[in-house]
């Protein structure tokens, strides 16, 4: 199920989350992400991240690597102050190698696909025909950062939540 | 946050889903892929047991080993039963070629299939007609009997010639040999016209008869042969982004040094077998390079000659080769011409030039060094411990072939091979990395026009682009499965002229309704058209596409073609010349029609027009083109080509297509496995054998022997050197005017024109306009910074691109994008072509560049300016 623990914001915009629980229905049918109950985790609090200091963490279950990093530009899906942390997922879109973060950007040296951190794990160089899967992020009030959902087919799996 | 909508799952194919094998329709290296096909609701699930695909769906799949299915494998079409089925289209792991991988462009295959509701509901659908300022669908009998009044009384009022056309010659995009068979038997033997061009290109000519002429067909070596050499050599080929699959899955394990085992398989006993080197010869720090380099730092050699000057760094590596005595005499002995030998030597090597005064000379004109020369030498020929002659694999491709002196340079490349005696062994090799895949089989044998080579064989042939733009003889003009107006030299100068030509025709055909109103039936309309082609300089344009294109905008009539998948197809890659067939799976949109059933209706309308006038000479030309199926196109096709029931020793003499024997049935059943042609009958067993590597026993020649040629004296003076075409920037002012160098190439993120990619959101936020790549050093002195937008002109053309700056061209050169959707960087080639080929030089111009105030925000927004070759 959708996440449902209530802040003040979403119960004063009600019928805001109801449009949305709407939305997502219809979206599940063609598969278009977020389609799945995905739960909400707690990543990192914001004091806690240095630019290009990436955090690895599972999401959204133990067997599906990720990662969050600070890059320092404002990135399309970026939180925080500065709009420069994100997060996708770890593995590889082309065949599920792990990536690795350098300069700046993710590469995986299976088979040297590149992706852009800031330009939603945009494949700017390589064989990787899907962009990374972005996960989306939600930063609260005493700035701890949590994961909602995964944007896009995570490498090695037919949908994004396996049964347990 | 999205920039455009994600799948976080995908639907299973159920056990009884339908199971077609395919090809990719993209680059040269012809992955396999496997498609699936079952109705909308009706999965499969998720435990092996439950679909087609024998996958326990619940767990993660294993990186690299596991069957990759990704969001852009899957679509779903409508059937022509009215009903939505799914399609998953995904890289074979029973293909000997790609063993499940797949590139950026492959990985979208399913993408291109057409479905009303997706981006391909912009496919052709009807026949139509240009009335006036607008397109008017029609029937296809009216088109065609339109075509074939106007082909015909064209023809025998202004003859054969003045019928011209440009054509796909290849395989994979929806073309294969059945489609070329049918241009071939139309234009060779219905129309009768010499006025033919390429694709690419603007004459009917090879790319590499500099290698041809020598005995060797461009695609000798296979693909494992990329596994075990022990230096291979890509020069002017950029594999990593235009084989891509070809390198990460053949080249980078050699140099990696995991097809060790490979090599001892089948080296010599006692013959060492290391990790594998990498030369590299383009003027750019392409990302081929880059990738090398991390995988095996020390033993990667980057070459970056001057542009146009590859032939003479070519001789000067084979000098050095043979200054260093590191020749293989035995192989020169036996297996080449020892006469023509001493021509090589005295014009090639130029061994009356002292080797110290020749090696000034080439560093002064290529701009490498001697070292380096001298090191490629080494590394393609120097014996390995114990005496074993090095195997070296030379891949060579656009760089050189649309290169300055198209003949000589390739020429001088394979003639190295041949000097270092590596054809026909296992690791060795020399010939293209390819393009697009190939499928050539037309009728040369019965062509009514005269045919010709290069300069040496009759040729060269005429430059149709010129042809159409100056000469009032043309008067109809077919453009197939090609954009021109993008990808045609000096494209600029020539889609204005093409532009005022077939204006003039509608022009014509405007005014005449106005005071007689619209013709009232094809008969009517036909004369009109043929009264205006002799009355103004009108050129009547027919276009054959799968979508509107570029060249279609001044089309009289456009022509819908079916794609990939959509009608049963046969080609072979480049790698390894595995034929395989590419199967149908989905319908066409609308009416398309494969392009064999099109030219076969054109000629069989035209037969028709001559059997009712009497003149039965003409209609027997255009008969024996009513085909039914590809099948049978495919088993018409294989009447060309000789007896191939030889011994393994004479498949030198067959065509390198050659698949005489071979039906769509039997390869049905050999499906990923295919089989490499030239195909043989095998004289004891009377079964077809395919050739694994070319050149074994003896060369293409009539006496077996390699045949050398001596190339063209140079001058190491660039003002000298270089043709007039390029010279006139040097002169007067033009040198502070055009001041950078400008050469051009491909991406590896989307397919030719993008035909099918500008569709696809990825695509365009990452390539969203043209592009071109500088210098940091230029970069920094003309204030320009990635994602600027600059105008690039020169005296040919223009055109406005954004900006990577990276380290990929030298200082002094700008690199860009050949063309993209709608815009090409063509506009500023110029109009030279090889006078011994009549193959243009794309690679090199002259430019001055210009800012253009302000920038695209929604272009440094979402677009990566990251430099592309840097992977560490």
């Amino acid at each position: 199920m959708l996440e449902t623990r209530l802040s003040r914001r979403t119960f004063v915009g009600g019928s805001i989350v109801l449009g949305a629980l709407l939305t997502n229905f219809r979206f599940a049918k063609a598969f278009v992400a977020p389609s799945l109950p995905y739960r909400k985790k707690k990543i990192a609090n914001i004091r806690e991240l240095k630019t290009h200091k990436p955090i690895m963490f599972n999401y959204p279950d133990e067997k599906s690597p990720a990662v969050l990093v600070k890059i320092g530009r404002p990135a399309v899906g970026g939180v925080g102050p500065k709009k420069d942390i994100v997060a996708f997922s770890a593995l590889c879109s082309h065949m599920g190698c792990p990536i690795q973060y350098s300069k700046g950007r993710f590469v995986c040296k299976c088979h040297y696909s590149m992706f852009d951190p800031a330009k939603n794990g945009q494949t700017y160089q390589g064989h990787a025909s899907e962009w990374l899967p972005q996960i989306r992020l939600k930063v609260d009030r005493r700035g701890n950062i949590y994961a909602e959902a995964v944007e896009g087919l995570i490498w090695g799996r037919i949908i994004n939540l396996l049964p347990r | 946050m999205a920039l455009f909508a994600r799948k976080d799952r995908l639907p299973i194919p159920p056990k009884d889903a339908e199971r077609v094998t395919t090809v990719c329709q993209y680059c040269n290296v012809g992955c396999g892929y496997d498609v699936y096909k079952w109705p909308v609701g009706k999965d499969g699930g998720k435990k092996p047991s439950e679909n087609a695909l024998g996958i326990d769906f619940t767990k993660q799949r294993v990186a690299l080993q596991g069957q990759s299915i990704v969001e852009n494998m899957h679509t779903v079409v409508t059937g022509k039963d009215g009903r939505q089925y799914n399609v998953l289209v995904i890289p074979s792991k029973a293909s000997p070629v790609n063993r499940g991988n797949y590139s950026i462009r492959g990985g979208t295959n399913a993408q291109a299939t057409y479905a009303p509701s997706k981006p391909t509901r912009n496919r052709l659908h009807y026949p139509l007609l240009r009335v006036g300022d607008q397109f008017q669908p029609i029937s296809w009998d009216e088109a065609i009997d339109i075509i074939a009044r106007v082909v015909k009384g064209v023809k025998d009022r202004w003859g054969p010639d003045s019928i011209a056309m440009k054509c796909h010659d290849h395989g994979g995009s929806g073309q294969g040999f059945e489609d070329n068979w049918a241009v071939g038997k139309f234009f060779f033997i219905a129309v009768g016209t010499r006025m033919l061009s390429i694709h690419n290109r603007p004459a009917y000519n090879s790319e590499v008869w500099g290698q041809r002429e020598r005995g060797a067909h461009e695609l000798n070596y296979t693909r494992e042969d990329a596994w075990l050499a022990d230096t291979i050599v890509l020069w002017g080929a950029n594999s990593f982004e235009t084989a891509s699959v070809f390198y990460t899955e053949y080249m980078l394990p050699n140099l990696q040094g995991a097809t060790i085992g490979k090599k001892r398989k089948v080296y010599r006993r006692g013959e060492p077998a290391e990790a594998g080197r990498m030369i590299v010869v383009d003027p750019r720090r392409t990302a081929s390079v880059a990738v090398a380099e991390d995988v095996a730092p020390g033993r990667v050699l980057h070459l970056r000659p001057n542009l146009g000057t590859d032939y003479v760094l070519a001789n000067a590596i084979a000098r050095a080769i043979y200054e260093k005595g590191w020749h293989d005499e035995r192989f020169i002995r036996r297996r080449t011409d020892l006469k023509t030998f001493e021509d090589y030597k005295k014009k090639s090597l130029m061994l009356d030039v002292p080797y110290d005064e020749f090696m000034r000379k080439v560093e002064r004109l290529t701009g490498v060094s001697r070292g380096d020369i001298e090191k490629a030498a080494e590394w393609i020929a120097k014996p390995k411990r114990r005496r074993y002659r090095r195997r070296t694999l030379i891949i060579y491709e656009k760089g050189v072939i649309w290169g300055y002196k198209n003949y000589d340079t390739i020429a001088s490349i394979a003639q190295i091979a041949a000097l270092t005696g590596n054809y026909g062994k296992p690791g060795t090799g020399c010939g293209r990395q390819g393009g697009h895949q190939e499928g050539y089989v037309r009728p040369h044998s019965r062509s009514r026009a005269k045919l010709v080579g290069s300069v040496y064989a009759g040729g060269p042939p005429p430059n149709i682009d010129e042809y159409v733009k100056q000469n009032l003889n043309a008067k109809v003009y077919f453009v197939s499965a090609t954009d021109p107006y993008l990808s045609t030299p000096n494209a600029q100068a020539y889609k204005k002229r093409v532009h005022e030509r077939t204006f003039a025709l509608t022009k014509f055909l405007s005014e005449y309704a106005a005071t007689a109103g619209e013709p009232a039936g094809p008969e009517e309309r036909a004369r009109r058209i043929l009264e205006g082609l002799g009355k103004t300089e009108g050129l009547f344009l027919v276009v054959l596409n799968m979508y509107q294109t570029e060249v279609g905008r001044d089309a009289h009539i456009i022509l819908p073609a079916a794609g990939w998948g959509e009608t049963p197809e046969t080609s072979i890659n480049c790698n390894s010349r595995l034929l395989r067939l590419y199967d149908k799976f989905v319908d066409p949109p609308g009416d398309a029609k494969p392009d064999w059933w099109i030219w076969g209706r054109i000629a069989t309308r035209m037969k028709e027009l001559y059997e009712a006038e009497g003149n039965y000479e003409e209609a027997k030309y255009c008969s024996g083109m009513d085909w039914k199926t590809a099948a049978e196109v495919f088993e018409d096709g294989a009447s060309e080509f000789p007896d191939n029931r030889v011994s393994r020793a004479d498949e030198a003499k067959l065509p390198a297509e050659c698949y005489k024997g071979v039906t769509h049935d039997l390869l049905r059943r050999l499906g990923q496995k295919g089989i490499q042609t030239p195909v043989r009958i095998d004289p004891k067993t009377g079964r077809p054998v395919g050739t694994k590597r070319r050149y074994t026993y003896k060369f293409g020649t009539p006496d077996g022997k390699w045949k050398w040629y001596g190339t063209d004296p140079w001058d190491p003076d660039p003002k000298k050197f270089y043709p007039h075409q390029i010279t006139k920037y040097f002169r007067g002012d033009n040198e502070r005017k055009f001041p950078f160098w400008f050469t051009n190439g491909r991406t590896q993120i989307f397919w030719q024109t993008g035909y099918n990619d500008r569709y696809l959101p990825e695509k365009v936020y990452t390539i969203p306009m043209p592009y071109i790549e500088m210098n940091y050093r230029d970069a920094e002195r003309l204030g320009i910074k990635s994602g600027d937008i600059v105008e690039v002109y020169n005296m040919e053309g223009n055109c406005v691109a954004v900006v990577y700056v990276n380290d990929s061209p030298p200082p002094g050169t700008v690199f860009g994008i050949m063309y993209r959707f709608h815009e090409s960087l063509n506009h500023l080639t110029t109009s030279y072509t090889d006078p011994k080929t009549t193959i243009p030089w794309y690679k090199g111009s002259r430019v001055g560049i210009r800012k253009l105030p302000g920038r695209l925000e929604s272009v440094i927004k979402y677009t990566s300016f990251l430099p592309i070759n840097d992977f560490s």
